[in-house]
């Protein structure tokens, strides 16, 4: 007899087969979108909605997946120096036709000198997450930031939407030693949460640990998705 | 929109672009993508081996290469090729395409990195960005590593530090390169203090992973040690921990040790082709036969694509069977490799010696005899320049066949190029030993070894009375006597620059230390005085033009 495999070793081949499969999507649109924009036909905005949902269930496997591996140990981290202004322009260069065909600006504001140490893939895979969520409720504008406070290196999501509900607001304060549990009941966005606590917790440089922060208001007067780093 | 100021100015239109995947939509899509970004020379290849041809017959600015590739080579060893044969050069830019974030196969390619990944799927602006992010990164690393090929250190350091106080986006690339390069120099106490600086901006691997070699390479194998294993209790991935601390454990005397941490690296990362190769090395020096068998089958079978499949992997395969006594089967691993290697002189006297030994141990003297005969022959077409480890395997064959004086011979020619290297008379003292004369042997080995010091230190004595002119004409002697004895050419090369420093350089002399210098980079060109000699001579040479 041929020994079981475990559940989630199932799951997790499927869900790299469901990526595979995902990508071909993702690029036969990509083409169908370039040849529709050459003939200037109408529904190439539609299309982009389409991405757009791929974008979302492509994010929402690699999480998964980062979550299965986390959960099996396997998850473990590729730490380097890397400049703050390059990742958030890789994260925004990824985004912006989409939202710019909603008519939603993406603004960076960060020093060139500005450095940190952390896992970039996982980082970007936290402010993916986050910009898809505010492609739906912000009205016109996202803002990327990144700077050093209080002795912490943190990158900053803002919109100009109506804000997180209350609900979703988590350690407003941004304080380093919040200890509340994250909610589930909100489904999806709740994973979200959940993952990028972990990803903060996961940057860990002389005894402190990173952690994330959620609140209204900010520059754009909108939702703030705060990750902190140590 | 996103400010790109920094990489607006690239031009892409000129690149020559090759886009190797295996399938056919991809390659499409990724052509389009690249046609609409202005470049105008777009090449694909659907295979490995498609890639390897067409990177040998034009050069090539750009290449884009999926990390699975089917059945035949993979995008590594796509890039392990083409930068081995030097199909791309330090201007080249490779981007690893991969269907997800692999952080394995990146930690585990520590030797041939390519420049960036790409994460499928991606749209045409990300591929853009990262095209022109990496050309940008490129143009400045392009000195550094130019300088290191011409092992000029102290260029390839000054242009790090200006690059480092300007802090570029590759400011990290930049940090790695100049620990690399101070470790390369032998400055390892500036290297140790130099990752401890890094260190305190945060916990990178690489940067512990240099800490580490800069205390190996400083003699201190305890503290490498230990550092090595915290890499590893963290994250067991990490491969190049896994041979460093290999290293550490040889060099400290612990071949057992060294080999446990082998097995532990070659299970993680099982398609490492030159890990297989040293493990099976270390499990026959240890007498553990299965697993050099284990070893040296993975490295025949991972090998079948590679550029760094040799005669060796089968020979050393078949010996370790004939030590578990599988003749029969050991006969047909050689078989297999005359059939998979071409029909060059020296593949065959590599394989015919070994096919000798296997005979022999089969208490078939009348075959040994006549594959010994063959291998023999084929020895005198090469008129003995041959690698080490054919020459070993084949005076281990003389010395089967009871031909002491010709095996003997031929292992003094080894000792001759190679005194200095640990790893090439501990395979000495393993051939003498099979061979049944330990003793005999390892006298041998001490009487060639004292011989050649001598040689040298009169050498170095005359030059040090300040005799010059003689210390060159007797390293000149000396030299052609032991052509790939790397001490004795890069001495010729150093008494013949001492001369001209004294009495100013002249062409006939700059030429005879450059040759002596060319052969000393042959034969081992991490060779620690490299650096000092080459300098020496880039200042005499620019004496003599600018005279």
């Amino acid at each position: 007899m041929t020994p079981k495999m475990s559940f989630s070793d199932i799951l997790a081949s499927t869900l790299h087969d469901t990526k595979n499969s995902l990508g071909i999507l993702f690029n036969n649109l990509e083409n169908i979108i370039a040849g529709c924009r050459e003939k200037n036909c109408a529904q190439y905005q539609d299309f982009y909605l389409l991405q757009y949902e791929i974008k979302r269930l492509n994010h929402s496997l690699i999480r998964l997946l980062s979550l299965y591996k986390a959960e099996k140990s396997q998850l473990t981290m590729n730490v380097d120096f890397h400049s703050a202004r390059e990742l958030l322009e890789d994260v925004a260069v990824q985004h912006e036709i989409l939202l710019a065909s909603r008519g939603i600006q993406v603004d960076i504001d960060c020093d060139g000198g500005l450095f940190h140490a952390m896992d970039r893939n996982l980082i970007m895979g936290v402010i993916d997450n986050i910009i898809n969520n505010a492609f739906r409720y912000t009205k016109s504008a996202v803002r990327l930031s990144a700077a050093v406070d209080g002795g912490y290196f943190v990158i900053r999501v803002e919109d100009d939407g109506d804000g997180y509900p209350p609900s979703m607001l988590f350690n407003e304060q941004q304080d380093p030693n919040f200890s509340g549990n994250v909610d589930f009941s909100t489904g999806s966005t709740g994973l979200g949460l959940y993952f990028s606590t972990m990803v903060a917790q996961m940057h860990v440089n002389r005894d402190q640990s990173g952690f994330i922060s959620i609140y209204n208001g900010g520059t754009l007067r909108g939702g703030v998705f705060s990750i902190y780093l140590p | 929109m996103v400010k790109q100021e920094a990489t607006a100015n690239i031009n892409l239109k000129m690149k020559k672009v090759l886009v190797v995947d295996d399938f056919f939509n991809f390659r499409l899509t990724m052509k389009n993508m690249l046609r609409s970004l202005g470049i105008m020379y777009i090449d694909d290849a659907a295979n490995g081996e498609e890639a390897i041809k067409k990177l040998a017959a034009r050069k090539f600015d750009i290449i884009l290469c999926d990390y699975n590739l089917g059945p035949g080579k993979s995008g590594q060893q796509v890039l392990e090729e083409a930068k081995y044969r030097g199909y791309i050069n330090y201007a080249g830019i490779f981007i690893m395409v991969t269907a997800e974030n692999t952080l394995e196969m990146i930690m585990g390619a520590m030797e041939y990195e390519p420049d960036d990944y790409l994460m499928k799927p991606f749209a045409k602006e990300v591929l853009e960005k990262k095209i022109k992010s990496v050309t940008l990164k490129k143009e400045n690393v392009r000195d550094i590593e130019k300088a290191i090929i011409d092992s000029d250190f102290d260029h390839a350091l000054r242009i790090c530090d200006e690059l480092i106080a300007q802090s570029p986006a590759n400011l990290a690339e930049i940090m790695k390169l100049k620990g690399e390069v101070l470790l390369k120099k032998g400055a390892y106490a500036e290297a140790a203090e130099f990752y401890d600086k890094v260190l305190t901006m945060g916990n990178m691997t690489w940067a512990r992973l240099g800490r580490g070699r800069a205390d190996l390479l400083l003699g201190r194998y305890e503290d490498a040690k230990n550092r090595f294993e915290e890499i590893l209790a963290q994250n067991n991935k990490v491969i190049a921990a896994y041979d460093e601390l290999a290293r550490t454990y040889l060099k400290s005397g612990q071949p057992e040790e060294a080999q446990q941490v082998l097995m532990k690296a070659a299970a993680i990362s099982p398609r490492a082709l030159l890990r297989h190769k040293t493990l099976g090395g270390l499990a026959y020096r240890n007498e553990d036969y299965t697993t050099a068998e284990t070893s040296f089958r993975a490295a025949v079978v991972h090998g079948k694509h590679s550029c760094f499949k040799t005669t060796s992997d089968y020979t050393q395969l078949a010996k370790s069977m004939v030590m578990r006594d599988a003749l029969q089967e050991s006969l047909q691993v050689l078989g297999q490799a005359s059939r998979e290697f071409p029909e060059s002189p020296d593949t065959r006297l590599h394989l015919s010696a070994a096919e000798s030994l296997v005979y022999t141990k089969m208490n078939k003297p009348a075959e040994a005899k006549r594959a010994l005969a063959q291998a023999h022959k084929y020895a005198q077409d090469l008129a003995g320049d041959l690698p080490s480890a054919v020459a070993l395997d084949l005076a281990q064959a003389h010395l089967l066949a009871g031909d002491v004086e010709k095996g003997t011979d031929i292992i003094r020619g080894v000792i001759g190029a190679n005194h200095d290297n640990d790893d090439v008379l501990n395979t000495i003292r393993i051939v003498f030993k099979e061979t049944g004369m330990p003793e005999k042997g390892e006298k041998i080995i001490k009487d060639t070894t004292e011989d050649i010091m001598r040689l040298n230190n009169e050498g170095v004595d005359l030059a040090r009375r300040g005799k010059l002119a003689e210390a060159i004409d007797y390293f000149e002697k000396a030299a052609a006597r032991l052509p790939e004895n790397k001490i004795i050419n890069a001495n010729a090369a150093q008494v013949l620059m001492l001369f001209m420093k004294q009495n100013g350089p002249d062409e006939e002399r700059l030429s005879k230390a450059s040759s002596y210098l060319e052969r000393v980079r042959r034969i081992d060109g991490a060779y620690a005085d490299i650096p000092m000699l080459l300098s020496m001579y880039r200042e005499l040479a620019s004496r003599e033009v600018s005279s």
